[in-house]
């Protein structure tokens, strides 16, 4: 059995990439099983889906502990303890990386285990695209590759899956495009089949019963939502060219998140370590003085503390 | 007479403090926290918010929250009630003299759509006729949202959800039409009652600050454009957001003690222009365009700025 988890931040379509490739699996003869891990899944915040793929009938169930391919479509969530990239992990497992480094660079920075594998995703449809969204054909195309896939079934359902979602037809087929230039492009991993760790069953946590006052939550730190960063979320930076300000103050009012403060000569200050990176600011700001820069690993992105 | 902003004329005027602060797990440009952070800056942080499950959920998930003030969490259906223990605790308080007057605390309700329009509609109205002196909150994003998008009874005509597709027996997806909870509150005549929108923030923050010399029931219903659920990028909210306003949509209104008043009159853009923003009404575009569909949800604008006019002239 070929048992794949994907990451990524709600948004990128990792759910639909794992449909993607269960579907596709499923089209060549295979037993498939495919499933999103659904909590709040909301843009930006990490998501995982799961699929497996056997010739046999599959009995296993639920989460994948021991992947055999890791899919992760942001690189920022491999040091997000909350995304749990790296759980399961070992020599055996392959990891692809969504980024515009190559394994070895990005072992220098992560100190990554698995066998390593990497694309810039985020750069191919930014580039063929014109603009970011999510990138579920391209994820379950490369995954499709490495688990050894054929291209005929990797198009069959992305039309599928795409088609579900209300697509227009011919944005499924520069999808179907994009994704087999992916599928082409990624540098293959073999993927062993090994014995694999032998199966644990998952230790249960019995909870005690507490009345309600002492067993609910609670918190008497006041405003302390801001040890969270969520700096990670973003794909793009908003960057301020000073001379382009008017200081008219829209950033500021419409930002969501309450990362933009203005200084007493009316210009903004962001707040990289919470900035979503939604955009907001730069869509609405009436003078150009604030632009998208493509965030980079290992340059001035953010990185977890 | 027409409404004027007396408080809030110019966009500086927007206090600089925030209330809200970040490190929320909200969407990336989410209109609803942008609405609820615009309000807080004139509600301050002497705040019990009441909070019934839906997306602000991820507001404060333990052990963080943004508030300097309280936060309490409630179920869907009982928020209005919630509000009613913690006013009914403030008050005894304060008369026992256990809590001074002047640490006396507001009570706001949050709520989404679902719970406002659907489940907490009792609730609500029950708090309304006993006169709870609280704020309610509703951010309405026309769908229950932190579940990925099902069917409320807020849900236009028209847009599609994960529980009314587009399909060959409907295709227009949601057949319904929006529910008019600003009239089902309006019926029971609380002293005041707002729409707002995140994209008009003078508006909004007026409305809030008027609100505060009211006691009893204040009530607010603010558009929250969402890019997760409606489908457009999240750099588009305000755009999304004012749109819903100058295609009339999204009335801008007070209801004072039963009296509606239009805060702001729209010019009108065709419905379209608002509609092909956003990816739960693509399927009246591709692949044909649903004219009839268009038209209909046209009509019922045209026909409540009409009704709108009639009644002031």
């Amino acid at each position: 059995m070929q048992a794949v988890r994907f990451h990524g931040r709600g948004g990128q379509g990792v759910k639909t990439a794992s449909r993607i490739l269960g579907a596709a699996a499923f089209l060549e003869g295979f037993r498939a099983q495919d499933s999103p891990i659904y909590g709040a899944e909301r843009r930006g915040a990490p998501v995982s889906a799961f699929t497996r793929i056997a010739k046999e009938p599959i009995r296993e169930r639920g989460l994948i502990a021991h992947p055999n391919l890791v899919v992760v479509a942001d690189a920022s969530l491999i040091q997000d303890p909350a995304a749990r990239v790296l759980d399961g992990i070992d020599d055996c497992t392959v990891l692809f990386v969504n980024s515009p480094l190559n394994p070895d660079q990005l072992r220098a920075q992560t100190s990554l285990p698995g066998r390593l594998t990497t694309l810039d995703l985020t750069g191919i449809a930014l580039q063929q695209f014109g603009k970011r969204g999510a990138i579920s054909a391209l994820l379950g195309a490369v995954a499709g590759r490495l688990v050894g896939l054929r291209q005929e079934s990797i198009r069959e359902a992305i039309a599928r899956e795409l088609g579900d979602l209300g697509l227009a037809a011919s944005a499924i087929e520069r999808n179907q495009k994009v994704a087999l230039q992916c599928y082409d492009a990624v540098p293959v991993m073999t993927i062993e089949k090994g014995a694999g760790p032998a199966l644990v069953a998952a230790h249960l946590h019995v909870p005690t019963y507490e009345p309600p006052t002492r067993g609910s939550a609670r918190i008497s730190a006041s405003a302390n939502s801001v040890l969270r960063e969520t700096g990670g979320w973003r794909t793009f930076r908003p960057v301020l060219v000073p001379d382009k300000c008017n200081g008219c103050w829209l950033c500021f009012a419409f930002c969501p998140d309450g990362v933009i403060s203005m200084t007493k000569d009316d210009k903004p200050v962001i707040d990289y370590d919470h900035c979503k990176g939604c955009q907001i600011c730069v869509h609405e700001c009436p003078t150009e003085a604030l632009v998208a820069e493509r965030e980079k690993e290992g340059g001035v992105a953010w990185r977890a503390k | 007479m027409p409404w004027q902003r007396e408080t809030f004329k110019k966009i500086k005027q927007i206090p600089r403090e925030e209330h809200v602060l970040p490190g929320t797990t909200l969407c990336a440009g989410c209109g609803g926290l942008e609405a609820l952070r615009l309000a807080a800056k004139v509600l301050g942080d002497d705040v019990v918010y009441v909070n019934a499950a839906g997306c602000f959920t991820m507001l404060a998930t333990y052990p963080f929250t943004p508030f300097k003030g309280s936060w309490l969490y409630t179920t869907m259906g009982s928020a209005p009630a919630g509000a009613q223990g913690v006013r009914d605790a403030l008050d005894v308080l304060i008369a026992k003299g256990r809590l001074p007057k002047n640490e006396n605390l507001k009570v706001v309700v949050l709520g989404g759509d679902g719970s406002t329009y659907d489940m907490a509609l009792s609730s609500t109205s029950g708090a309304i006729c006993r006169g709870l002196d609280f704020y309610y909150f509703c951010y309405d994003n026309e769908g229950y949202g932190n579940t990925g998008m099902q069917l409320s009874s807020a849900t236009p005509y028209g847009a599609r959800t994960t529980t009314s597709p587009c399909s060959l027996q409907h295709p227009t997806g949601t057949m319904q039409e929006k529910k008019d909870i600003f009239e089902i509150w309006r019926a029971h005549k609380p002293p005041y009652i707002a729409t707002v929108s995140p994209r008009y923030p003078l508006d909004l923050e007026e409305k809030f600050a008027r609100a505060a010399t009211f006691a009893g029931p204040k009530l607010f219903l603010a558009l929250s454009a969402c890019p997760t659920g409606w489908l457009y990028d999240p750099s588009e909210t305000p755009e999304v957001a004012k749109l819903a306003v100058e295609t009339g949509l999204w009335p801008l209104k007070v209801a004072i003690n039963g009296g509606v008043t239009h805060t702001y009159i729209p010019k009108r853009k065709p419905v379209e222009e608002y509609l092909k923003l956003q990816g739960r009404f693509r399927h009246l575009f591709e692949p044909t365009k649903q004219e009839a569909a268009i038209h209909h949800i046209q009509e019922r604008v045209d026909a409540y700025w009409e009704q709108a006019t009639a009644e002031k002239s």
